[in-house]
């Protein structure tokens, strides 16, 4: 068997042992992209709605009876945490799952609703090797595996469109993308 | 003969060794657990230099955790209004989310940075977009105090 034959089975069979892996790090990779630029957290899913509280509040007039009544308005009495007075004018109630925003003078009240952000955050889970142990020493397999797709990716052709032609420009144009956008975010 | 009472001596000296370290180790545990000093948030904020890089215990409701990761956390003073931040440190990982609005007792070392690292820190803090609005706890994250946790327990949801 030549080197090639031996280049195209490793290409190949790391390429299936590792399909799922390259899914999980690609798609938390987008995840965590987005998260670095505050555009969604992929972690949670957040959602508020407005309710007017039927008169306007001030700080020294809130007590245990104000909470209920702003909890059975939100209904959300079960889930009662804690309170406190970020500032002179507004009330935060504390919630499993959540929390109450007062707006104490205008009466304004806001219900926000947290909960867990399905599949992605079990990907960034991962992503970030939070469960470390095992997952460690597999994923630093899957990073050898992939340095090793990629070279053996190089030499799959021959010819025109491989790395001595078309392949071999697409190579070069494909590490002077990274490096240019370094230079001129780090340096320039 | 002689092979076997050196086996039994080596076996007495592993054992009586196995017991120094065990009674060292205790020992050690016992002046650590002496070292840790309870303080409420005000007295960590009034004299920070008398608790400088101690083990302190501390407690407080939990009024926001960081959404970006839980890398930090802030509980409140029975004040209601003086606030510190907390950071993940030993096993801690990050804080959860669900923490907010529970009483968490915190055992960590509390730590000053340095006036040049606190600049860095403070410019670091306002260059973020999320920190563009001032809340209640914005002052406790700018602040070059904060407590590095390395255990922590929900006292009440």
């Amino acid at each position: 068997m030549n080197w090639r034959k031996w280049n195209r089975w490793i290409h190949r069979e790391l390429g299936f042992l590792f399909f799922g892996m390259t899914i999980i790090y690609g798609i938390s990779g987008i995840a965590l992209n987005h998260s670095v630029a505050r555009h969604w957290n992929p972690g949670f899913i957040s959602k508020a709605i407005s309710i007017q509280y039927p008169d306007t509040l001030q700080k020294a007039d809130v007590d245990r009876a104000t909470i209920e009544k702003i909890l059975v308005l939100t209904g959300e009495k079960a889930n009662y945490k804690q309170y406190y007075f970020p500032d002179q004018d507004h009330l935060m109630i504390y919630l499993k799952g959540g929390h109450i925003t007062v707006n104490m003078p205008t009466g304004k009240i806001q219900l926000t609703k947290i909960r867990n952000r399905p599949v992605f955050r079990e990907l960034n889970y991962l992503h970030y090797n939070k469960p470390k142990k095992l997952w460690t020493w597999f994923s630093d397999l899957y990073a050898f595996g992939l340095i090793l797709i990629a070279i053996s990716g190089l030499f799959l052709i021959k010819g025109k469109k491989g790395i001595s032609g078309r392949g071999g420009i697409l190579t070069i144009i494909g590490v002077l993308i990274p490096l240019v956008l370094l230079i001129f975010y780090l340096w320039l | 003969m002689q092979r076997s009472i050196l086996w039994v001596f080596i076996a007495f000296l592993a054992v009586s060794c196995n017991q120094t370290a065990k009674q060292e180790g205790d020992n050690q545990e016992a002046s650590k657990t002496e070292q840790i000093v309870s303080a409420t948030i005000v007295e960590l904020l009034a004299a920070p230099a008398d608790y400088q890089d101690k083990e302190v215990a501390v407690s407080g409701m939990v009024t926001h955790v960081c959404r970006h990761g839980g890398q930090k956390c802030f509980i409140v003073a029975d004040d209601g209004e003086t606030q510190i931040r907390i950071v993940p440190g030993g096993d801690i990982d990050e804080f959860k989310i669900e923490m907010e609005g529970s009483t968490v007792a915190f055992k960590g070392i509390f730590r000053i940075l340095i006036p040049e690292v606190a600049a860095e820190h403070v410019e670091d803090h306002e260059s973020k977009e999320h920190h563009v609005v001032e809340q209640s706890h914005s002052s406790a994250e700018k602040a070059e105090y904060f407590v590095e946790a390395v255990d922590f327990k929900e006292v009440s949801e």
